[in-house]
């Protein structure tokens, strides 16, 4: 074996000519002599620097396109420093519309879950605030207040008020109940190949398959399955009395199309991970459970969800992350359409940047890195830190 | 068998379908309902791809008059597309096909290799890095890229005078303040830089790319690669890391084993299935990034995405059937990777993941 | 399909190619060693023709043609930030004129009039008014070379028509009388009920051009100088006013009698529909014509063509309420309907970089007035897989090869007949062309279009939301030099 070797190797040192001196020994040894009295930086340098250089300086550069309108000319760029114009035209300006929606009186059942929100996020706060208080925790814990205030009361300004909301709506309707169905369906199969059951392999191998196809590719093949006078579902479409609706003309079956797409190809990711989760759980557990007469039920959520919910907080969380950026399913199946209802904030930025509008692209990129650190950071440590790692 | 399930007679005849005749065994209705929702997945999974498939082999009039379903059948299949794409065109076909394995391969192995180091190192040893020079240097970082890019300095100069300043600055005030940041902070800010869109970047990165000159390269696009998919190699290797005991390497280090050697010999044998189950997650990311491929490159490297991109014609229309067929070349060499890595994909991320 | 068409046609331009070789051959094998990098869209359409006339053009010059081809969407994009930041992989970039002023604007572009003075060969006479003296030009000065003409035109199916004993609509208000009379009558013989109208609708799409082109006849009455869009001396957008309305509201209604999810087809869907004879009355641009003859075509001699539909009535811009025409309203008139054939996209047309080096400027203009002489251009336009749409007179004036290429010989006349009828026409509408168009109508138009056809807003917060988009663009390039540059557009000069 190369390890015991190895072992072997440096355990008894080379003989060595008596007198021999340092500087004799080959290049090779001295280099790896340097290494390892090094190696806490050898190990971390090569992913901090790259990390550093390739982000670093796209978001600084990017910052400051935020805060300027920027110009291609000869030789460069025209960039002219106009403050949080960017930012306040998509929150308060012309473009509030696009961005959070569209704005006139809240309705009574606005104005009740937009006072519930708020009151129930002071109330946890307080609490917070009543069993231990330290400056940093303080001031992690109102971010997250604040803005899920902020988007209670735009939700409950538009969705509630029969308003149509924005981009940031439309991204937080992707994120929470994409994902959410995702993990659901995700976590079922997931259980279910986990049974005894034969073929498994051909289950595992299949499942995996739309996680590997180029997300453009997902966007014109569901453009292809949604087309409802030539693609393969016209017919039933028709049957079903439905010729002449189209889920392109009504916003939310525009985006629930979005989610099935997005579904099609997230879900294997979830699966894949879930599975191997639940194939860890020790058998001996689940059949001792058994013996002792326990439901399938009972054993679910005693032995095997403990098991796998570490996991499922971990694939969740990437997911997230993955899912706030959508925007080839959109782009290609809807083009953000009918009117901006599918339109996600990356889109949104997307579009700005393809106009050669750089500095509201980035303003917006900025908002939505904002909400998304906000979010992620919170679910890391409400969920990850406190439910799992105890 | 010992194994009685309690009080079965009380249940009527339906419920006897539901007991499992053994452990470890299904009964009978359960298996019906398992295997139907498995099949019904597997049809809502296969299907799209049937479609693909079918569609590579119809006409354009095959498509506008649909929908056909079976070849032979519905419609008379042609190899119209796939001509187009090996025979008419196949220079850039082949071409991008190639440039896509080079790239998606080159950017795999330095990812999962500096990712992997880095996991390791945060997984074992401990860093203290100091959050005032790190604040410094954030601001004059701000500083040479303000200089350079707005106010039109030559880089090259601010940033030699940004690195001294630099040195100078995290001397003489850095040290006096000693607020340490932890492991976690320095992987909570790696796996931070996965959020980050797209969009933001793809100026600035080209920029970068443009003054040394490596545009339209595929040491530009293997690079890049590389780093945007780092933080879910660190993550991921990072928990696996994490959950191998230590006392291997621990004993080893007292036979004088180096660090180095330790990881070489030791951990990356042990962690063989986490680094076969990253490697197929990142390959499959590189190989099917679209939007930093499409501004990276401009003829010489261009790749798969973007050819499938291309057969969206405007205003001629998006040319199905050779799309389809593009798709479809793309996947083969994923699928067959998944199946001879499947075992490791379960075992793999598994194992890591555990720990959260 | 296409490209065997491609096959069919190659001996065609073999022949051609042989014509006109002998009178370049002076300057013989003169570029030897040079290089012309080209950047367009993707495909036989556009990019094809380039790379079999460049082959071409390296047998009798020495130069090498590359093409470099990127996804329809991003051309813009990747061309102005290769051009600007000094990148200078592209010499020529093939892009819809439209977009080009911006790059004027940024001085990126080469001024094409000393080359054009020395070439005797590329017939400027010949080019239609309005791609010769609006379209190529910006600020008075030649800095495009046209290889495409694009315009948009009224197309009917003949049959149709005649079976319901109608005539070719000659106004909006006639076309949804048509549509209407015809909708749900079976018109490919598959047994299932077609449809009236077929309109791309989708967002991000085309759909701002075909809303241009209804507003284009009641907003614009004075000639081509009068602008579609602004005031030329305050800046003040003309949109919110009953003209737009007007349009929005018809655009709208046309989708009464086309497919149920028209709202989410582009111009490749709704061609995919017209082509295989599900569509009575459609707009697009001229490719319908050769498209039409391809093979596997349903409408194959089917189709007739007409100037796009006009108006009985005008926009009066002092009160920004709809008159009915008279001769002081409309000067421009036929039988008291003002028609203004609108030049959407303005066609692809080439621009060469500044910043390359003189030896390659010029073996890059003399390539793209190579494809640009009526020698080859007539050929050219006369094929549907080129995607080239005629621009030149003389391509109008003999169908013989129109003929050939497999229009029946009234057919070729009836096409040629209503794209002469609209190229020649006085009170031709211009598409955007000052910088920041792609804001103006790529976003601002075709987004606020989309949020009315979708329900989300009425036309009159739509119109008022562009006109609020619209001066917060001018405002950011600048009013003064947006006025200046829209002035020249249209050829004002004071």
């Amino acid at each position: 074996m190369s390890l015991a070797d190895n072992l072997a190797d440096t355990a008894r040192p080379e003989p060595r000519a008596p007198g021999a001196f340092r500087a004799n020994r080959s290049f090779g040894a001295r280099f790896s002599e340097w290494l390892d009295r090094h190696s806490r930086q050898f190990f971390i340098t090569p992913a901090v620097v790259l990390i550093l250089i390739f982000s670093i300086f796209p978001l600084v550069a990017s910052l400051f396109l935020a805060f300027s309108r920027t110009r291609f000319r000869a030789g460069g760029y025209k960039s002219r420093f106009v403050g949080w114009d960017n930012f306040t035209k998509q929150i308060f300006g012309s473009e509030q519309f696009h961005f959070l929606g569209t704005f006139t009186s809240i309705s009574l059942l606005g104005w009740a879950f937009g006072l519930a929100v708020t009151a129930w996020v002071i109330w946890a706060m307080a609490g917070y605030v009543r069993r231990s208080f330290t400056v940093i925790g303080f001031i992690g814990r109102l971010f997250p207040a604040l803005m899920s205030i902020c988007i209670a009361w735009m939700f409950a300004a538009t969705l509630l008020s029969g308003n149509q909301f924005g981009t940031l709506g439309v991204t937080l309707f992707y994120v929470f109940v994409g994902c959410g169905v995702q993990f659901l369906i995700g976590l079922g199969l997931a259980f279910l190949c986990s049974q005894p059951i034969r073929g498994k392999n051909f289950f595992r191998v299949t499942f995996f398959i739309p996680l590997m196809i180029t997300p453009i590719g997902v966007g014109y093949i569901f453009r292809m399955m949604a087309d409802t006078s030539k693609g393969p579902f016209a017919e039933i479409w028709q049957w079903a009395g439905l010729g002449n609706f189209s889920w392109a003309t009504d916003a939310w079956a525009a985006r629930t199309f979005v989610i099935i797409g997005d579904s099609w190809q997230w879900i294997p990711f979830i699966f894949i991970i879930l599975l191997a989760a639940f194939e860890n759980v020790p058998k001996d557990y689940v059949e001792a459970a058994q013996v002792d007469g326990a439901s399938s039920w009972q054993i679910f959520r005693e032995i095997t969800w403990p098991q796998v919910m570490p996991v499922a907080a971990t694939v969740m969380l990437v997911r997230v992350i993955e899912a706030f950026k959508i925007v080839d399913l959109p782009n290609i199946m809807t083009s953000g359409g009918p009117g901006i209802a599918t339109e996600s904030m990356s889109l949104h930025s997307f579009y700005a940047w393809r106009a050669l509008d750089l500095g509201q692209s980035a303003a917006i990129a900025y908002l939505l890195l904002f909400v998304t650190v906000v979010c992620c950071v919170s679910f890391f440590n409400l969920v990850v830190l406190n439910r799992v790692r105890g | 068998m010992a194994y009685r399930a309690p009080r079965i007679e009380d249940r009527g005849a339906l419920a006897k379908w539901f007991e499992p005749p053994a452990i470890g065994a299904m009964a009978p209705g359960t298996k019906i309902i398992v295997y139907s929702l498995l099949a019904i997945w597997t049809l809502f999974v296969l299907f799209p791809i049937y479609w693909l498939l079918i569609t590579s082999f119809k006409s354009a009039a095959d498509v506008n008059n649909g929908p056909f379903f079976i070849p032979f059948v519905d419609y008379q299949p042609t190899l119209q597309a796939w001509r187009d794409l090996f025979v008419l065109d196949w220079q850039d076909t082949i071409r991008a096909y190639l440039n896509s394995m080079v790239i998606a391969v080159c950017a795999t192995a330095l990812c999962v290799l500096i990712g992997s180091m880095a996991a390791y190192a945060l997984a074992r040893i401990t860093y203290r890095p100091n959050l005032v020079t790190i604040l410094i240097f954030v601001a004059i970082a701000a500083g040479v890229i303000y200089t350079a890019f707005a106010l039109g300095f030559d880089w090259r100069v601010s940033a030699a005078v940004g690195a001294a300043l630099f040195f100078f600055l995290a001397r003489a005030i850095g040290r006096r303040y000693k607020i340490h940041l932890g492991n976690g902070d320095i992987l909570f800010w790696m796996i931070s830089q996965r959020i980050l869109p797209p969009v933001v970047v793809v100026i600035p990165v080209y920029m970068m790319f443009q003054s040394v000159g490596l545009l339209d390269t595929h040491i530009a696009i293997i690079l890049t690669y590389a780093v945007i998919n780092l933080p879910i190699v660190v993550w991921l290797m990072y928990d696996f890391f994490d959950s191998i005991p230590k006392d291997l390497e621990e004993s080893a280090q007292l036979d004088g084993a180096t660090r180095i050697m330790t990881f070489r010999e030791i951990v990356l044998p042990l962690s063989r299935a986490g680094l076969a189950a990253v490697t197929l997650l990142v390959i499959i990311l590189c190989w099917n990034e679209y939007l930093l491929a499409l501004f990276l490159s401009t003829t010489e490297a261009q790749t798969m995405p973007i050819l499938v991109s291309a057969m969206n014609a405007g205003e001629r229309g998006i040319l199905w059937w050779t799309m389809s067929a593009v798709i479809i070349v793309m996947i083969i060499p994923v699928i067959a990777m998944a199946a001879v890595l499947q075992k490791f994909i379960s075992k793999g991320i598994l194992l890591g993941a555990v720990k959260g | 399909m296409v490209l065997k068409l491609k096959h069919a046609l190659a001996c065609t331009a073999l022949t051609a190619g042989l014509v006109a070789g002998p009178q370049i051959a002076a300057a013989e094998m003169a570029y030897e060693g040079v290089t012309i990098n080209i950047l367009t869209r993707p495909g036989p359409v556009i990019a094809g023709r380039i790379v079999e006339r460049g082959e071409e053009f390296k047998e009798m010059t020495g130069a090498e043609v590359r093409v470099a081809e990127v996804p329809f969407a991003e051309i813009f994009q990747k061309l102005i930030t290769d051009w600007s930041t000094g990148t200078n992989s592209v010499d020529v970039g093939v892009f819809a004129s439209g977009w080009g002023v911006e790059l004027v604007d940024a001085d990126l572009v080469e001024n094409l009039d000393p080359y054009i003075e020395n070439d005797d060969k590329i017939d400027v006479a010949d080019i239609a008014p309005y791609f010769r003296d609006f379209n190529q030009k910006v600020s008075g000065s030649t800095y495009f070379i046209t290889l495409d003409g694009d315009f948009q035109m009224l197309y009917y199916r003949t049959d149709v028509l005649a079976d319901a004993g109608l005539e070719p609509p000659k106004t909006w208000e006639d076309y949804l009388e048509v549509a209407a009379a015809i909708h749900g009558t079976d018109m490919n013989g598959d047994g299932e009920p077609d449809y009236g109208s077929c309109i791309f609708k989708k967002r991000n799409a085309q759909s701002y051009f075909a809303v241009q082109s209804m507003a284009a006849s009641r907003v614009q009455t004075k000639g081509t100088a009068e602008g579609l869009y602004f005031d030329p001396e305050t800046m003040k957008p003309k949109i919110n006013n009953a003209a737009w309305k007007k349009a929005f509201e018809l655009y709208k209604a046309t989708g009464e009698f086309g497919p149920p999810d028209e709202l989410n087809q582009d111009i490749g869907d709704t061609r995919g529909l017209v082509t295989s004879g599900r569509c009575g009355l459609m707009i697009d641009w001229g490719d319908i014509g050769p498209l039409s003859i391809e093979e596997g075509s349903a409408i194959r001699d089917k189709v007739g063509a007409v100037i796009m539909p006009g108006s009985r009535e005008a926009l009066n811009v002092e009160t920004g309420e709809l008159e009915q025409c008279n001769a002081d309203l409309c000067p421009n008139a036929t039988d008291g309907i003002n028609y203004a054939p609108f030049a959407a996209f303005g066609g692809w047309t080439a621009a060469i970089n500044k910043a390359s080096d003189d030896k390659v400027k010029q073996a890059a203009y003399d390539f793209m007035s190579y494809m640009n002489q009526a020698a080859q251009s007539n050929v050219d336009v006369t094929m549907g897989w080129t995607g080239y749409n005629p621009y030149r007179n003389s391509q109008l004036d003999d169908t013989s090869l129109w003929v050939e290429a497999g229009f029946s010989q009234e057919a070729a006349e009836n096409y040629l007949g209503a794209i002469k009828e609209s190229l020649n026409h006085p009170n031709m509408a211009s598409d955007f062309r000052i910088p920041g168009a792609q804001q103006y109508t790529g976003v601002v138009l075709d987004r606020e279009l989309a949020r009315y056809l979708a329900g989300e807003v009425t036309v009159d917060e739509a119109l008022a939301n562009i006109e609020e988009g619209w001066e917060e663009i001018t405002e950011d390039f600048g009013r003064e030099e947006q006025a200046e540059i829209y002035k020249l557009s249209l050829g004002i000069t004071n």
